[in-house]
């Protein structure tokens, strides 16, 4: 296997996933598999208001339980300098612990500290906290009125957090007036949760030098050794965090939640390590949400279908606090990318965003900020404009997608795309599905009565944050790094400022290097996670790894290689710039039969390098000069049962361009996932809040995540058009799926409901709402 | 989770008797389902602990409750807020203590009450009709102890 690999290269191939062993044996390393000698347990008192003053809090019964070490409270931490943290973008503050009020239901208001996980619950039971109920603002049209204005500590006393815009609103206003044909639809993206299946913790602990080790579920290590420096004033070398084993993040693990800061407070008075892990119900009702954007969508075209003009105005719930952590400059995140595939002559997009008594966040879920919103929102008008001019969704899409000669292409709405062929795509998907084939069955089934729906999504996202001129976390900028040493022998490490949570960075950055060096790629280690060993990074999420780590490996494999010319020069006797680097090895110019390998310099580089340098390692930090443009055609065939409402996914194709393919068996297995979470969201899931503020999804039952018993069986298949300035050709496909396959159900569903005369529902598309949508449409035509 | 309710317990017994139970606070909080523990703070204030089971949400509830009885009205108002393991309930109901003229009394009560947290959200589905439940089984232990 090595050799064949070291000859035939390492990018494209389906290696297994070098981590899967440890996780298929159960012998990964996760939060809460770290037992550290004298570790109490933290539990955390929570609001069951979603707005109330605070009138009194009594900890006296909670120290009387036994085994309870301490209580904070929000006032304790208030008066150490602690009482609020930043949030991501910079542009808000979140209560550590509650203060003088509660903003959402299950806000943390005190922390218990117990000898064992029991003892903590029960202080945390026994605490009495009085509340003075006050009037809930339960969504953003609410926020509008400013009736109530839920954050007085903020100098704007209004609920409003934000205005953004981007593109020409005039031109758009104006090719919108007169363009013969025009939609409007208001879509809501309803708000959802990605609910990893670890939830988030922590382990935290000072040792004998006061230096605090942090263990924590973080997608983001060196981001949070730099926040919680200065959240906490301790200097940041004194701060050691270790993102272990993560079971899932899906951007859920970005943001530093209260309960962190409480446990690395717990740690420092009680001088003990204190370990805080959250039950399901406090992950689904305190931590990152997703989405919750209502959105007003406009399209203009000509009677032929050609577009002239987009425009949406977005209506936002952030929540209590605006803690959705997306990069300074960007407070609706890459919500500019709503103009899809498609070459609009003048788009215009703005948000209005609100605070609200529900809990913050908004940016997470597998999305490359506000990507899937925006994704959705172009999809769906695409279908509701094709069904106006009596096209079909795959014509329309054709007529208007930026052609291939068009990269790179500048958007109305200020990205570059950097390459992509949607005519390819759309096609290869087509032809794979047999698209012709399905309209016939379809038209069979209409005359029948019989509900069958095709959707198709030809979405383009936006990844790879981010060039560092536009991009920045707290001020940081979105670069990212990898170090890489090569060993003696021709094995080695490689560390990046990245964290997996499952993506399968231990092989995909092993296949890079190899790839690069000619190495083996079994034998090159992947560390990720701890900040004391891996370069400064700013964490993997919105599928930023490959795009911006991922080049960083391959840049500094190349730095490697280049140091490594010099000692194969060397070893073949020859001046430096008669070596080249072919077929994975150093050859002398024009003499293929004069060669070493990789190996054999790693070896000499440690054992003979003559005059150069000893050692074999470079680092580099990678400042992306663009983002990346994954794209793709999916395709949704439903059924759907016209006396239940039930949609039968019958056949789904995904056709994905995210450029080079490292390893088809990870990206497949990406894709499977992705497009998983896509079917919750269009069927099962969503964050309910009713009137008076409760949440009402806060377990598994009745926030659901699909098994192998619902999910539907995907096909995939590729087109790969390369990302003209990544070094290996990487968009990254993490995201696609959740952005690119919402649209695609919810398309197909609509499809199938069209003779009815259904326009549009919301998600999710449960039973009981596509039944009503029949039954209300059957009454309608009766009545007629 | 907003519950709204109303019902009527004939008593076996006059109206100037009810009207004297249901001005003692600790008979009151007595009458309280699944009632565990009563402390009296003064003629209308009382501490309860109860024992609740909504669904799979169980749990002990301190509850504080305040009478406000309207003599003149003949009517007794109760204000009952509080919760436990992570919930809160805010309660306010009334009773009409109406003469039947046959030597027993009606108590026509109605309220409403206002539930959140995991009662409501885990609870949600069974809480009206566990809450008509206990409401009425108040009545029906004011009944009982009236007519013992």
């Amino acid at each position: 296997m090595s050799a064949e690999l070291k000859h035939e290269g390492s990018l494209g191939v389906r290696m297994k996933r070098k981590e899967d062993p440890r996780f298929l044996q159960g012998k990964g390393r996760y939060v809460d598999d770290i037992s550290l000698p004298n570790m109490l347990y933290m539990a955390l008192v929570r609001s069951p208001y979603p707005h109330a003053e605070i009138t009194s809090i009594d900890i006296g019964e909670a120290m009387k339980v036994p085994g309870v070490k301490a209580v904070i409270t929000g006032k304790d931490l208030d008066a150490a300098g602690l009482g609020w943290l930043p949030t991501f973008h910079g542009l808000d503050k979140q209560m550590v612990l509650a203060v003088g009020k509660v903003l959402f239901q299950y806000q943390e208001v005190a922390a218990v500290f117990g000898e064992n996980r029991g003892a903590a619950a029960d202080g945390a039971e026994a605490v009495q906290v009085e509340y003075k109920p006050l009037p809930v603002v339960a969504d953003p049209f609410m926020a509008k009125a400013d009736k109530v204005i839920l954050r007085p500590d903020r100098e704007r006393k209004t609920n409003h957090i934000y205005h953004w815009e981007v593109g020409d609103r005039d031109s758009t206003a104006r090719a919108l007036a007169s363009s013969p044909k025009r939609i409007k639809q208001r879509i809501w993206f309803q708000r959802c949760h990605p609910a990893p299946l670890e939830p988030c913790g922590c382990v935290a602990q000072f040792d004998t030098m006061g230096r605090l080790q942090f263990f924590v579920t973080s997608q983001a290590p060196h981001v949070y050794r730099t926040a919680l420096a200065i959240v906490t004033g301790i200097p940041e070398d004194k701060i050691h965090v270790i993102s272990p084993d993560i079971g899932g993040g899906f951007g859920n693990k970005v943001p530093v939640y209260p309960g962190y800061v409480c446990a690395i407070v717990g740690a420092l008075k009680l001088a003990r390590p204190v370990k805080w892990i959250e039950t399901r119900t406090e992950n689904l009702t305190s931590t990152g949400f997703a989405r919750d954007y209502h959105m007003d969508v406009e399209i203009g075209a000509t009677e032929e279908g050609r577009v002239t003009a987009l425009r949406v105005a977005t209506t936002a719930d952030h929540g209590a606090f605006d803690a959705a952590a997306d990069p300074t400059k960007y407070p609706a995140g890459m919500f500019g990318v709503v103009t899809g595939s498609y070459d609009f002559p003048v788009a215009h997009a703005e948000v209005d965003a609100y605070f609200t008594n529900k809990a913050p966040g908004g940016i997470a879920y597998r999305c490359s900020f506000r990507v899937t919103e925006a994704s959705f929102a172009i999809e769906r008008a695409m279908d509701i404009l094709a069904d106006e001019l009596h096209m079909s969704g795959a014509d329309l899409r054709r007529k208007n997608f930026i052609r291939k000669e068009q990269f790179p292409y500048p958007s109305p709405l200020g990205f570059t795309y950097d390459s992509g062929d949607y005519h390819k795509t759309l096609d290869t998907a087509l032809e794979k599905i047999g698209y012709n084939d399905l309209l016939k069955e379809q038209a069979a089934k209409r005359a029948r009565g019989e509900l069958m729906g095709i959707g198709i999504s030809t979405f383009t996202e936006v990844v790879g944050a981010g060039p560092s001129k536009h991009f920045d976390i707290l001020g940081i900028k979105m670069f990212d790094s990898a170090e890489i040493r090569i060993h003696p022998t021709g094995a080695g490490i490689v560390r990046t400022g990245t964290k997996s949570q499952g993506q399968g960075h231990e092989t995909t950055w092993a296949q890079i290097v190899a790839e690069e060096l000619g190495l083996d790629p079994q034998n090159i280690m992947v560390e990720e996670g701890d900040t004391d060993t891996a370069p400064y990074g700013l964490g993997t999420y919105a599928s930023r790894s490959t795009p911006v780590a991922g080049a960083a490996i391959a840049m500094a494999a190349r730095r490697v290689r280049e140091k490594a010319r010099k000692v194969a020069a060397h070893l073949l006797e020859v001046g430096e710039s008669d070596v080249e680097w072919k077929e994975y090895k150093f050859q002398v110019r024009g003499v293929p039969a004069k060669s070493v390998s990789m190996k054999e310099v790693a070896f000499a580089a440690y054992t003979n390098m003559a005059q150069n340098e000893p050692g074999l390692e470079a680092t580099y930090y990678y400042d992306p000069p663009n983002m990346t443009f994954p794209n793709g055609t999916y395709v949704a065939v439903v059924d759907i049962d016209r006396e239940t409402g039930e949609s039968k996914v019958r056949k789904f194709l995904a056709v994905d361009d995210c450029g080079t393919i490292i390893n088809p068996l990870i990206v497949e297995g990406q894709i499977h996932g992705g497009l998983t979470e896509g079917f919750a969201m269009a069927f099962m899931q969503e964050i309910q809040y009713d009137s008076e503020g409760n949440h009402l999804n806060t377990n598994f039952t009745d926030y659901l995540v699909p098994t192998s018993l619902e999910t539907p069986h995907w096909e995939t298949a590729k087109t790969v058009t390369p990302s003209p300035h990544h070094p290996i050709g990487a968009k990254g496909v993490g995201e696609s799926p959740n952005v690119g396959s919402p649209a695609a159900f919810v398309n197909a569903v609509m499809d199938a409901l069209s003779p009815l005369g259904v326009r549009h529902l919301d998600m999710p598309l449960t039973r009981d709402k596509v039944w009503r949508a029949i039954r209300d449409a059957e009454a309608g035509k009766k009545q007629s | 989770m907003n519950l709204e309710y109303s019902g009527e317990e004939k008593v076996a017994a006059n109206p100037a008797a009810v009207w004297a139970f249901l001005q003692n606070p600790e008979k009151v909080g007595r009458c309280l389902p699944e009632v565990i523990d009563v402390t009296v703070q003064d003629q209308t204030h009382v501490d309860a602990v109860v024992q609740v089971a909504v669904g799979p949400v169980r749990g002990k509830f301190k509850l504080k409750l305040e009478l406000s009885p309207d003599p003149s009205a003949r009517r007794i108002d109760v204000k009952v807020s509080g919760g436990g393991f992570g919930s809160a309930v805010d309660l306010m109901a009334g009773a009409d203590v109406i003469d039947a003229a046959d030597g027993t009394t009606l108590l026509k009560w109605s309220g409403q009450a206002v539930a959140r947290g995991p009662v409501a959200a885990v609870g949600g589905r069974v809480l009206e009709a566990q809450a008509k439940k206990l409401i009425g089984q108040t009545f029906t232990n004011v009944h009982q102890q009236l007519s013992a």
